[in-house]
């Protein structure tokens, strides 16, 4: 303690930057007409640019300070707030690798919008950055209510994101995903009030001492379950994922996939797991079904999908069912293989809902019957495509192996039939990239307007080639992560164990 | 062994160069098809160059006589010559290790050559066959990346390497069957491919899994230790520890024996890959690929990783008893199964194909009774005959404008003489012709007689299914002599049939077979001699069909087959199968001559002097003709079941998405607020915000409201 708070320096810059944008906008707003509105548009992407830009650089030094040799909480500020309720910042392996995926993945959001956002650019700027505080937040805060704050508060940026910049059905997606995340945030409410209570506090390190009783876990468990997995989605609330994403713009949707799933993993590893341990054992055979249901049911909707967005979402709902499917094997291959296949599908999902955006940008349909023979006129975007299939079906070398095959080595020690499931999964995911692969990008041309169809721009190429490298160096070079997770894992375990 | 730079070269060169090709627009296609060219050649003479030193510096030739006391005594106990090049690591987690690594043993030193060499010569004949198309740059790299992949492959340490190789030559498979994408044959087939090795690979993880359940290590040194000295292990979760070969695993609803249910899984994953019955079914598509990925590919060397795993993993499959009876019994319906569909194709690739799938399953049941060298052994040959058929035929088919259909060929031996005589050479290679007893043979002849002698052999001991296996064997041996000599005749002798068809039927062909319609020699339309690029690598490769078994006999499979193998293949102290082969009765010696001839001779009957009748017997479709031209209905079967059937649940899941699971859920939620508070479906972007802040805003005051009366301000 004590020194610079660079994780609340790191948290509140792009708050601090939206306001800013807010400001300058509210002071120059009398100057304003309606050609100029397009450029107050580039200024503000550029600002927020900057900003996020800033933010990754601040969570590198966050990072930098960060010592993965340890597995506690780190770099820990806390200030006392109302009681036994403190503001407390701290990050672990878990954290600190979500936190670089996040200040990672909202400059490059902001940087694909360059040219396909032209409506209220600022408000969308200003979302985004509010949007980035809280994840980070989530990440960071070490006790429950602030934890709380961040995870509900995010809803709000994400529902305008979808609302106002979303395609036709944009209230009904956006109302839908509210709903659906608001009714599991209400159970998973009484239970943080009701833990403060018990506890005597929200501070995540009393909590994980604390042993609630197992019967009152099994309840605790539930309702912060019905939070989690709402946001992972776990097969049956999974169906605001595909509407969500169909509506939302790309940035949106790669942030949803990227970063917001991400959010339903690391609550079971943060708090059903070490809080609840008799509550998660018991559940175990119960989350591995639906695990293996997830990636089963929805790789075979994924196939049968028209629309290039909803079966990438569907996808998603697949590959979420590996990091359940790890997280409740309880062993190291599973826990570091979950937390490694949500940092993986960060990159793979983005950058794959990035992909479908640059045809959508020309063409403005995601109907995959609008396309193919792309790779007569886009032959480096078919090569992009083709390299995050092949990490999407978790071909070795990519990235998308490492989490599927240890999260099933770890669930095959807990249960043959879940690895059995998954494996099968392996085959239908081959299935479904491969169809849109050769539907979208292989044949002849037969839409004339793609005819004329450009290949990537400069822009593009910014987007996701940052994303192909890191597929493949984690792809090839997974210790990296494992080394920065693996204290966390432990400790997870650990406290599970009663230890 | 070479020095490791040099092993280094050969294994990762070719992984460097493919990556040229992605720049082939700023470099050219001469510089990518040049530079991977020479680095696949060269690191295939560096390899060759091991495999010879490493053969003659075995020492001299025992007589036969004096051996056969030797080799039983010399089965335990050998020291295990291998040595490892450490990369570095590749996944750490607990006690799951693996490391990018180079394992240099004999096993891998036979594949090595192997795969640079048939691979080199395939890059150099490309520069002829592929000389017209307009992806020259984007084919070579694929092919220098299919042989990373599978250099990888074969010298991986552990299974994980191992499973990287293997879905990597899958990729590069699936990149190369489609290469000529703008056509829907090659596409469907391509992806037909990935799938079907998919599901074996489905097989592969979870054995792999099951093995660092069971040994809580995924190497293959110390896995393969503990079989081979019966170590006591501790699976995880388990208290007690017991010797592995008797420890008994949950494997979903059962208890099984753990080398058993690991055998079987990692089996799949073999019968996948080298497209054994029930998995085949991709094989024959595959040859909608150019013909010199088919030669590369899909007959010298992918789709002998399977056969090169169970060799691998030797020692499980000794200790198995229900898993290498499954081997057995998969391979002798598989070379007798694709023969008979192999005697009814038209299509000179497939022909080649069926036989290809027909002879793996001979390299499979002989691994399965126990002569694994054998399998290997036919494997080396099979590689050097096989490789020259498909470039033979792809000589041929260039030569033909690309029909690939034997029905229009016939006579073809005066145009292209020099194709012709490689053909000769492959197909009495792939017969197996030579004399018992003696040194004289060709390469096939060496490896086969060895399997089906020790097959044989193993029959007689009892061991699981080597009766059929041999049987099955011996009549496949009858229809593959038949279906050769089928194809010889009908290209390249009797009466021409192609002139009978004119310019524009072929033309017609030509798209359906997805070559680019900008033929160079689309004027003429006469047959021609393949150019000298084409022509050397069938030179070389006629070579090795001719001299590969007699040269290699002595060190794969008899006198000096310990020191050769050094322990890299293992074999049970009481397994002697390799040994007994040498005392079975006359007749088993002369019988696989007697068939094949037999086979030549009902060819050269219906083929060569009365042609109509093979063509009869097609156009009266009997039942049995219809079973083996239709590959006996496998994919109708399949389509009908599997792919409808996955369809359909496909479809009923997404409908209960939107039915049952929106219905109840977001739906039924609107349609019951709407119906309770009618202006509530007015919602607009506008009032998107306040709906938002409302919603949290009443989130946040019934918390509040919970905590007070749970006594939170107390």
């Amino acid at each position: 303690m004590g020194g610079f708070p660079i994780l609340s320096a790191m948290t509140f810059l792009p708050l601090a930057g939206a306001l800013i944008i807010m400001l300058v906008r509210a002071a120059t707003a009398g100057s304003r007409d309606a050609s100029s509105s397009d450029t107050e548009g580039r200024t503000a992407l550029l600002a927020g640019l900057i900003i996020s830009g800033a933010t990754f650089i601040a969570s590198l030094a966050a990072f930098g300070a960060f010592d993965a040799s340890q597995s506690g909480y780190q770099l820990v500020e806390q200030y006392s707030w109302y009681r036994n309720i403190s503001y407390k910042m701290g990050i672990d392996g878990l954290s600190i690798s979500l936190i670089l995926l996040t200040t990672f993945l909202i400059p490059i959001c902001l940087l694909a919008s360059w040219n396909s956002i032209h409506k209220r650019v600022t408000e969308y700027v200003v979302a985004f950055l509010v949007l980035e505080t809280f994840i980070i937040g989530v990440f960071t805060a070490m006790d429950l209510v602030l934890f709380y704050i961040f995870f509900e508060a995010g809803l709000i940026p994400m529902f305008l994101i979808i609302g106002i910049w979303g395609g036709k059905d944009k209230i009904y997606a956006a109302f839908k995903f509210f709903l659906y995340t608001l009714i599991g945030s209400l159970l998973m409410l009484v239970a943080v009030v009701y833990m403060y209570q018990v506890a005597g506090g929200s501070d995540f390190e009393i909590l994980e001492k604390y042993s609630f009783d197992p019967n009152v876990q099994t309840w605790l468990w539930l309702a912060f379950m019905a939070s989690f997995a709402v946001k992972l989605p776990m097969w049956p609330v999974h169906t605001w994922l595909p509407d969500a994403h169909v509506q939302a713009p790309t940035a949106g949707s790669v942030l949803l996939a990227g970063i917001l799933l991400k959010m339903g993993g690391y609550g079971f590893l943060r708090f059903s797991l070490p809080m609840f341990p008799d509550a998660s054992h018991m559940f175990q055979p119960m989350m591995f079904a639906l695990a293996v249901i997830a990636i089963v049911y929805t790789s075979l909707v994924a196939w049968r999908q028209t629309d290039m967005k909803k079966l990438i979402a569907y996808s998603s709902v697949a590959h979420m069912g590996f990091v359940t499917l790890g997280v409740f094997a309880f062993n190291e291959a599973g826990v570091q293989g979950a937390i490694f296949q949500m940092l993986s599908h960060g990159l793979i999902s983005a950058a794959l809902f990035l992909i479908v955006g640059v045809v959508y940008d020309r063409m403005h349909t995601r109907e995959i019957s609008a396309y193919g023979g792309l790779v007569h006129r886009m032959p480096v975007y078919a090569t992009f495509f083709m390299l995050f299939t092949m990490a999407n079906v978790g071909l070795p070398g990519t990235s998308g192996f490492i989490g599927e095959i240890l999260t099933m080595v770890g669930g095959f020690q807990a249960s043959t039939w879940a690895a059995f499931g998954a494996a099968l999964g392996v085959i239908f995911s081959a299935v479904y990239m491969l169809t849109l692969y050769r539907r979208t990008v292989f044949g002849k041309i037969t839409n004339p307007d793609l005819n004329t169809i450009k290949d990537m721009n400069r822009i593009e190429w910014i987007c996701i080639a940052p994303l192909a490298i890191l597929t493949i160096l984690f792809g090839v070079a997974p210790n990296l992560i494992f080394n920065i997770t693996e204290g966390s894992a432990l400790r997870i375990l650990n406290l599970m164990a009663g230890g | 062994m070479l020095p490791d730079i040099l092993i280094l070269y050969i294994v990762l060169a070719p992984g460097l160069v493919a990556l040229t090709g992605l720049a082939h627009k700023q470099i050219g296609d001469k510089i990518v098809m040049g530079l991977t060219t020479a680095v696949v050649l060269s690191a295939g003479a560096l390899s060759l160059i091991q495999l010879f030193a490493y053969v003659a510096g075995l020492g001299g030739h025992t007589g036969t006589e004096e051996h056969h006391a030797s080799l039983v005594a010399a089965t335990t106990g050998m020291e295990i010559k291998q040595h490892v090049i450490t990369l570095m690591p590749w996944i750490s987690v607990g006690e799951f290790q693996a490391n990018w690594a180079i394992r240099v043993d004999t096993l891998s030193i036979v594949m090595m050559a192997v795969i640079t060499g048939v691979s080199g010569l395939v890059h150099l004949y490309s520069w002829g066959y592929m000389s017209e198309d307009p992806h020259k740059a984007r084919f070579f790299s694929y092919l220098s990346l299919f042989t990373f992949m599978m250099l990888m492959l074969v010298t991986a340490d552990n299974f994980i390497q191992l499973f990287f190789g293997w879905e990597g030559v899958g990729l590069a498979s699936y990149l190369l069957i489609g290469f000529w994408y703008q056509n829907k044959a090659p596409n469907d087939a391509s992806i037909k491919a990935f799938v079907t090795n998919r599901v074996g690979d489905f097989g592969l993880a979870l054995g792999i899994m099951a093995v660092f359940f069971v040994f809580r290590s995924v190497e293959f040194g110390p896995v393969l230790d503990a079989v081979r000295n019966n170590v006591a292990v501790v699976p995880v979760g388990f208290t007690e520890a017991a010797p592995v070969r008797d420890l008994m695993i949950p494997f979903l609803h059962w208890n099984l024996n753990a080398l058993e249910v690991i055998g079987v899984l990692l089996f799949i994953g073999a019968m996948g890959k080298s497209a054994q019955f029930f998995l085949h079914v991709w094989l024959p598509d595959a040859m909608e690929g150019p013909t010199p990925v088919s030669a590369l590919i899909h007959a010298a060397t992918m789709v002998t990783a399977g056969v090169y795993l169970v060799c691998l993993l030797s020692p499980i499959y000794e200790y198995t008893f229900w898993a290498a009876g499954m081997i057995t019994i998969v391979g002798a319906v598989t070379a007798l199964y694709a023969a008979t569909v192999g005697m009814a194709q038209n299509d000179i690739k497939r022909v080649i194909a069926y036989s290809t799938c027909s002879q793996l399953g001979y390299m499979f049941f002989v691994a399965g009774v126990g002569a694994y060298e054998a399998a290997m052994f036919h494997l080396f040959t099979h590689a050097f005959f096989k490789a020259l058929l498909f470039l033979g035929a792809g000589s041929v088919i260039h030569g033909m404008h690309h029909e690939q259909d034997m029905r229009r060929m016939g006579g073809l031996a005066k145009f292209m003489p020099l194709t012709y005589a490689a053909m000769m050479i492959g197909t009495i290679a792939i017969i197996g012709l030579g004399i018992p007893h003696t040194q004289i043979g060709f390469a096939g002849f060496f490896s086969k007689d060895a399997i089906l002698e020790s097959t044989f052999a193993a029959g007689q001991s009892k061991v699981m299914f080597g009766q059929v296996a041999f049987w099955f064997g011996l009549i496949a041996a009858f229809l593959t002599s038949f279906y050769s000599w089928r194809l010889i005749y009908m290209t390249f002798h009797g009466p021409k049939t192609w002139e009978a068809h004119d310019h524009h039927d072929n033309h017609a062909l030509e798209d359906v077979h997805g070559v680019d319609e900008a033929h160079g020699h689309a004027h003429d339309h006469t047959p021609h001699e393949s150019p000298l690029v084409m022509l050397v690598p069938l030179g070389l490769l006629s070579l090795g069909a001719i001299f590969a078994g007699v040269y290699f006999y002595d060190a794969f499979v008899d006198s000096n087959n310990e020191t050769f193998w050094a322990g890299a293949i293992y074999r049970a102290a009481e397994n002697h199968v390799l040994h007994d082969r040498h005392n079975v009765p006359e007749w088993v010696l002369y019988a696989p001559l007697v068939v094949t001839i037999a086979g030549f001779l009902i060819a050269t009957f219906t083929y060569y002097f009365n042609r109509g009748v093979g063509k009869r017997v097609a156009d009266s479709g009997g039942p049995l003709h219809s079973l083996f031209y239709n590959k006996w209905y496998f994919d109708e079967i399949y389509q009908a079941t599997l792919i409808k059937g996955s369809a359909m649940l496909g479809n009923l899941f997404w409908k209960a998405d939107k039915k049952i699971i929106d219905g109840i859920g977001p739906d039924g939620v609107v349609a019951v607020t709407k119906a309770s508070a009618g202006r509530l479906s007015k919602m607009h972007t506008g009032y998107l915000y306040h709906y938002a802040f409302v919603i949290i805003g009443a989130a946040l005051v019934f918390g509040g409201i919970l905590w007070l009366r749970a006594g939170g301000a107390n």
